[in-house]
């Protein structure tokens, strides 16, 4: 069974027009023509004139649900989801950014997405391996079964496996890569601080130039608030215009989130995020 | 000249500092290593205060707080077990050893543990000699 792009895309254009149409919504997130057919971009359906411009190709991978703190509380919603995407929209209702009854979830059931930037094919392993979005009003195409199924954490066991020195040597180079230009920030859908811990001056936690140590502090900071809360969908790591495997540290928190937790992000919206929770139970070992 | 490390230790005010403050007027000796910074609950502390004092040159960092069950504003340190035990973690899989942070809970009648636990935790980053990965070199921008 194969992906039918063209027609999601016809179908998402059905229910835009319906929902904008009946006053259900008052915006449609979903992806428009970028400069070319390989470059699509997220795009704002406000009127059903707007509804044409909407597009859905291989190279539909941002994370709409990014967009969806931009309105103001109350806002109607509809929003095109593919299934890391999902799991965002289920973590902003948990964090009570968006309020569920506001929202629409047009649900894309995909695989086979391609990187924009390289052309081929993502490979599954880079992100959260999921088929089918877990949340959905209205499920564009047919659920996807019969696909191998793949261990997010798996490409993990690499990096666990060598010592501390190499590990950290490996993290110093790619770190010492960023240009500070904060893409992992702006395409990642639980960034929504407004100002950014490193942005503030006072305290200023870290230096803003593209400098090692203001590098590691951002980054080490960045993975740890979102510690629990990172929905692997491997936005940050496409973003990144020099390549950074920030997806890896991302695995590698949620990772032991799951274990210690028993939760994993964005999966039940009843659940609270893992950091703003507790249980008196918890283990003392967890901080062995 | 034998390697002494710098240690960081912070202290909640109701519990661990009372505790040290014990240590202290019993006349109990531990190493003088340690440099305490008292907050008032050990889930003020932001795990970026654990990544500066790294970054700055400290070469463990030990965290005190109230035993679970025990804390001063009920939950606290229930948020905070959370949250030092994901810091731990970062710090692990960016390759710091994990035995310069340390987590320990230390009522306020415990003199004796803070003692035993600086001079042990001490011993342990003496071991683990200077830390330098994090440690920032000479950045003008710092003076």
């Amino acid at each position: 069974m194969t992906i039918n792009f063209k027609q999601i895309e016809d179908k998402l254009k059905a229910e835009a027009k319906r929902l904008l149409d009946e006053g259900k919504v008052s915006i449609v997130l979903a992806y428009g023509k970028g400069y070319d057919e390989k470059h699509p971009m997220p795009y704002v359906a406000r009127k059903t004139s707007d509804v044409e411009n909407i597009i859905f190709n291989e190279f539909c991978t941002a994370n709409m649900a990014r967009y969806l703190v931009r309105y103001p509380r109350g806002t109607k919603i509809a929003i095109a989801v593919k299934p890391a995407d999902s799991r965002a929209v289920v973590q902003l209702i948990q964090e009570d950014k968006v309020k569920r009854d506001d929202l629409v979830v047009l649900g894309i059931p995909v695989y086979g997405m391609k990187n924009f930037k390289t052309g081929k094919t993502i490979d599954s392993k880079t992100t959260c391996g999921l088929y089918n979005p877990v949340l959905y009003d209205i499920l564009l195409g047919e659920e996807v079964h019969g696909q191998p199924v793949i261990s997010p954490y798996g490409i993990l066991a690499d990096y666990e496996r060598i010592g501390k020195d190499e590990r950290w040597a490996f993290w110093k180079k790619e770190l010492d890569k960023c240009i500070r230009c904060y893409a992992c920030r702006k395409a990642c859908p639980m960034c929504y601080c407004d100002p950014c811990f490193i942005d503030q001056n006072k305290p200023k936690w870290g230096e803003k130039s593209p400098e090692s140590h203001g590098n590691l502090m951002y980054h080490l900071t960045r993975f740890h608030h979102l510690a629990g809360r990172c929905i692997d969908c491997g936005e940050c790591s496409r973003a990144c215009p020099v390549d950074i495997p920030l997806y890896l540290f991302h695995k590698k928190v949620a990772k032991e989130c799951e274990e210690m937790f028993g939760q994993a992000a964005g999966m039940k919206i009843e659940d609270k995020p893992a950091l703003v929770n507790f249980r008196v139970d918890d283990s003392d070992k967890i901080l062995e | 000249m034998s390697f002494e490390p710098k240690i960081l230790g912070i202290a909640c005010n109701w519990c661990t500092y009372t505790g040290a403050d014990l240590a202290g007027t019993t006349r109990l000796q531990y190493p003088q290593n340690l440099r305490v910074v008292r907050v008032m609950c050990s889930s003020r502390i932001n795990p970026s205060f654990i990544f500066r004092a790294f970054q700055l040159g400290a070469d463990g960092v030990l965290v005190g707080g109230c035993h679970p069950g025990d804390c001063h504003y009920n939950t606290g340190n229930l948020y905070a077990r959370r949250r030092l035990a994901v810091t731990k973690k970062i710090l692990e899989f960016a390759g710091i050893e994990p035995g310069r942070f340390r987590v320990e809970w230390i009522s306020a009648s415990e003199g004796n543990k803070f003692a035993e636990v600086v001079k042990e935790f001490t011993e342990q980053v003496k071991t683990l000699g200077p830390q330098t990965k994090f440690k920032i070199g000479h950045e003008p921008s710092l003076e």
